[in-house]
């Protein structure tokens, strides 16, 4: 249906070189592209620097490489939706047989990229011998392979401390300028665009995609073709791994996780046609750079990393909606030959003008609302490290977990507050989802942009801990919150309690509700989750130290989700009938376990946990939760933007004993640390007095 | 060949019911408490709204597309469902304007795909992404709290609101199932699954009827959100994440072909069942919830393998009875 975009090679002495440079219509990627870079060169600060291009081109290789792979999976009418996962395995037993295993490092990744082409391997086995269809066999092997991932480190396992020229590869310069990591996404271009489009093989995969059935009676080796393209699909995702591991300097199960929904955007994007045979690397290119190009620039500019989600999706759709208005277009007169081939063109030439016309619409019409924002804001562009520090205000940006997170919405008022107070410009972004990269993604572009302050509130220790450091270099102050990076990552820690003193805390109110003895159960957030593990351990600790009688029965994950959190409660009631406590240790977990308990009608079991006094009020004050365990939500955030603005005016420097947080009043300083006072028990009494 | 007919007809459904018997009778071996009444009403309360999606992404399905927004979908039907029962509408406004709510947004997902032609998998990839981070632009995470006292059981009391939220499932289920097979628009979703060209030139709107496909996921998902919100007595800012894997593992478990034009929602319900069974099965059994992903991931994979495997068969018997 779509045979004139791919050029038979007698046209191509005909074809006029806009179609040959750009079969597939690539060319408004390109304009996208330069309309992104126009207003965000505008918008945004340091956007147009040569740092920052590169910068963009580090983030992009993971996810590159799966779109480069995905490609021609897409192309043949495939998919692969379990590359994603398949980065998640592969980044555990990279990790596991280089520390548990004493691999040698290269060993260990060869035999990683070995694994790599298993998974592939099974899922050609499925689709390509068996024939069943690639989005079944591959969204099984998408849960397969992660919850391989899960069971064999147990969701707990963080394997880091990587040796350095192992890192260099993900984290490290060539000629002080080029990614590392880039030159194997150009091989890997070069490697695709050459099997692609220059080979009898890739020609294959092209009629594969048109009609598998006239492929076959075409002689083509169909079903060996389809196997070496998910083999290969297998062998991006475990070598995507390896570059992944080495950039976040750490691996774990949760690796990759979304990866395969951006790469497919990326590839869609860029051109391919999900029924099959149609699609270019140059179009997938392009539109892997659309992507994280928009993303960049609008961190640049300051705008919510929602707003980065809507316009991909917006973006994906426009360009899906004007190809296929182009087909169709194309196709009515494609049917005549000769005579009306001037016509066609014509139409075509007529159409794809629209169709700039357009897209050049709505990048600008989606992007004159941002730039009117922007320049009615406060702030104007400047310089990194500019050296009138006095005529400018002070820029504190601050990256919470997760930005849905009631925790941390009740965080950033407080930060709010202060920033008011102190005449600070407040930026506050942070991942939307689960992906552990997304923190370093942030950071990056907060170094580009050069802000004056960053306060991370961390997520992957050994992850961030080196853009962190990255960031000190250039003379930016970093603060950690709520969670610490590694020490020498940052010039202090705003400890609102360490994770000794929640498990303790914890430990000590359950042994008060149970009268010291008795079984309790745990629900955590997801089994990976770094923090509520480090609790788990404290809580485990205490319990072997001074509650002998006192026992954890079992631990259940809730994904931060309510509703599972309240069904999970509900088989642990009745599993374990001697619990008499629940404890949820994330803050969605605690209402759901109440209104499981509550629903069940054991008012003989009590809810105890980590959470926010708002959405437990009505459980607290039935009595169904006995308490909550929390420090001063809003007063973290208010502490961390005086900690921030001190450390900037030189009012907070190592030694120092104290600090003077506006309605605070002074704040205990211990060494690299400001803390903000022991975790606070929430319970029927004072819970009235707190909204947050 | 007619003592045959039941079970040949129905060979999908039956294989998926014995692969559930047999997960039943080992976890009755090994967990006799799993059969607790307490314990089957709260897996069919939690797995209502399951089915409900799950119905509705039969449909899709049967059609030969795919609707991966839906959990999407469920997290704005849900945060609205609370927005406006804050605001004091009457209980019968407020499920018709969820229900709405939820056939609009499934309507886009229909005019992009049926009218426009988009790849379904695209396009409500797109969508899934833009509904997903337009709640959380526009919620900022919060929760809806200080419902009316009529929003939880609808005021009904927990006993008669869990009937009504397992009832209102089945009868969504048995209005489906009866409407696929009984009525004339009911086999226009075989129809264009088997063959949307074939079904154009018989007569049939094979673009209305996917998108009405669409519209209809819609409006059940704003159902389920509903009744799945109001078994609470407050309202998250981000429900429904993960939703879209959990139906479309469970309609492809229970026997319905991905291509389309092939399949039923008893299939579904089976599949609903079993998928929902394993993981609080798992807490019975004593086995760490840890591997979960893994044996849900197995049990797809087996589905489809197995599914294949049994149609070359019957193929190949065909085929030696017809020489």
């Amino acid at each position: 249906m779509n045979s004139n975009t791919q050029l038979a090679p007698d046209l191509k002495l005909i074809a006029p070189w806009h179609l040959r440079a750009f079969p597939n219509r690539e060319w408004i990627l390109v304009v996208v592209l330069l309309f992104e870079c126009a207003i965000f060169s505008l918008s945004g600060d340091n956007f147009l620097t040569r740092s920052n291009a590169f910068e963009i081109t580090r983030l992009s290789v993971e996810v590159g490489l799966l779109a480069l792979a995905l490609t021609p999976v897409i192309i043949t009418g495939g998919i692969d939706l379990s590359v994603g996962s398949m980065m998640g395995l592969s980044a555990v037993v990279l990790g596991s047989l280089w520390r548990d295993g004493h691999w040698p490092m290269s060993l260990a990744i060869f035999a990683v990229l070995v694994l790599g082409l298993i998974g592939g391997a099974l899922n050609g086995l499925l689709i390509a011998r068996i024939g069943l269809p690639p989005l079944i066999v591959t969204l099984g092997t998408f849960s397969l392979f992660r919850g391989i991932a899960e069971g064999l480190t147990r969701g707990i396992e963080n394997y880091s401390g990587f040796p350095p020229n192992f890192l260099f590869l993900g984290q490290g310069y060539l000629g002080h300028l080029v990614p590392t990591q880039l030159v194997v996404l150009i091989v890997g271009i070069v490697i695709c665009a050459w099997y692609l489009h220059r080979t009898a093989f890739g020609r294959t995969l092209y009629a594969i995609g048109q009609s598998p059935e006239g492929s076959r009676y075409a002689g083509i080796p169909v079903g060996r073709n389809l196997f070496a393209v998910y083999l290969s699909s297998g062998l991006a995702a475990s070598i995507s791994a390896v570059i992944y591991v080495a950039h976040l300097g750490q691996a774990k199960s949760d690796a990759g996780t979304g990866f395969e929904l951006m790469a497919i955007t990326a590839v869609v994007l860029g051109g391919a046609s999900i029924f099959g045979g149609r699609g270019t690397v140059l179009g997938t290119v392009l539109g892997l750079f659309a992507i994280v190009v928009l993303q960049n620039g609008l961190r640049l500019s300051r705008q919510p990393a929602e707003l980065a989600g809507i316009l991909t999706g917006g973006l994906l759709l426009i360009t899906l909606v004007l190809n296929r208005l182009a087909t169709f277009a194309g196709g009515q007169s494609r049917v005549n030959t000769g005579a009306e081939e001037l016509d066609v063109r014509n139409s075509q030439v007529a159409v794809l003008s629209g169709v700039i016309l357009l897209a050049a619409l709505v990048v600008a019409g989606s992007n004159w609302l941002l730039v009117r924002s922007i320049q009615h804001g406060p702030q104007n562009e400047r310089p990194i490290n500019s050296s009138s520090k006095s005529n400018h205000r002070i820029q504190v940006a601050m990256m919470p977990k997760a930005k849905g997170d009631p925790y941390f919405v009740s965080c950033r008022l407080g930060a709010e507050e202060a920033a008011k107070e102190l005449g600070i410009d407040l930026l506050w972004d942070g991942p939307t989802d689960l992906d552990p990269a997304k923190q370093n993604e942030v950071v990056e572009a907060w170094i580009t942009k050069g802000v004056d302050v960053i306060a991370v509130s961390v997520e992957n220790q050994a992850g961030i801990s080196t853009v962190l450091r990255k960031a000190r270099e250039k003379g930016i102050k970093v603060l950690t919150w709520d969670a610490d990076a590694e020490r020498n990552a940052r010039d202090f820690l705003i400890n609102q309690a360490t994770p000794q003193g929640i498990g303790y805390t914890l430990t000590d109110e359950a042994a008060r509700i149970l009268g010291n003895k008795g079984e309790f159960a745990v629900i955590t957030a997801s089994l990976s989750a770094a923090n509520q593990n480090e609790w788990i351990k404290f809580i485990r600790a205490r319990l072997a130290e001074k509650y002998p009688d006192l026992k954890l029965v079992t631990v259940q994950p809730s994904e931060g989700d309510r509703d599972r959190a309240f069904s999970e409660t509900q088989t642990v009631l009745k599993v374990y009938p001697n619990v008499k406590l629940i404890m949820a240790i994330a803050a969605p977990a605690v209402p759901g376990a109440a209104e499981a308990v509550k629903q069940a009608g054991r008012t003989d079991v009590k809810v105890t946990g980590l959470s926010l006094p708002n959405m437990n009020k009505p459980y607290v004050k039935d009595g169904v939760v006995e308490s909550i365990v929390l420090w001063n939500t809003t007063d973290l955030g208010y502490l961390t933007v005086y900690a921030a603005q001190a450390l900037i005016s030189g009012q907070l420097k190592q030694g120092d004993h104290e600090l003077v947080a506006g309605r605070l009043g002074k704040i205990e300083v211990v060494d690299d640390e400001v803390r903000l006072g022991a975790p606070f028990i929430f319970n029927k009494e004072n819970i009235d007095r707190f909204d947050f | 060949m007619n003592r045959h007919s039941f079970i040949s007809r129905n060979k999908r459904e039956l294989s998926v019911a014995l692969s559930y018997l047999v997960l039943l009778v080992l976890v009755a071996l090994l967990a006799p408490t799993f059969f607790h009444p307490a314990n089957l009403r709260d897996l069919a309360v939690n797995n209502a709204s399951v089915l409900i999606v799950a119905c509705g992404m039969t449909l899709v399905i049967l059609t030969g597309e795919i609707d991966i927004s839906v959990g999407s979908q469920f997290a704005i039907c849900t945060y609205a469902a609370g927005l406006l029962a804050k605001s004091g509408l009457p209980l019968v406004v407020l499920i018709l304007t969820v229900v709405l709510i939820g056939a609009v947004m499934g309507a886009v997902g229909g005019l992009l795909v049926a009218r426009l032609g988009i790849p379904s998998i695209v396009a409500t990839l797109a969508l899934m992404v833009i509904w997903r981070d337009a709640l959380r632009w526009g919620s900022e995470g919060a929760w809806i709290q200080g419902l009316p006292q009529n929003f939880q059981w609808f005021g009904l009391g927990q006993t008669y609101g869990e009937v009504l939220v397992v009832v209102a499932a089945l009868i969504v289920f048995a209005a489906i199932a009866w409407s696929l097979h009984r009525l004339g628009a009911g086999r226009f979703f075989y129809a264009v699954g088997s063959d949307a060209e074939a079904a154009r030139l018989a007569g049939i709107d094979s673009q209305f009827v996917k998108h009405n496909a669409f519209v209809i996921m819609g409006a059940l998902t704003g159902l389920a959100a509903l009744l799945n919100a109001i078994r609470f007595s407050i309202v998250p800012g981000n429900a429904g994440i993960g939703l879209e894997l959990k139906a479309i593992a469970a309609v492809v478990v229970g026997g319905t072909a991905i291509t389309g034009g092939r399949g039923t929602v008893t299939g579904t319900l089976i599949g609903v069942a079993l998928l929902g069974t394993i993981g609080p099965a798992l807490t019975f059994v004593g086995i760490n919830s840890f591997w979960e992903k893994a044996i849900q991931g197995t049990i797809i994979l087996a589905a489809v393998v197995s599914d294949v495997l049994m149609t070359r068969l019957s193929t190949r018997r065909q085929y030696r009875l017809a020489n």
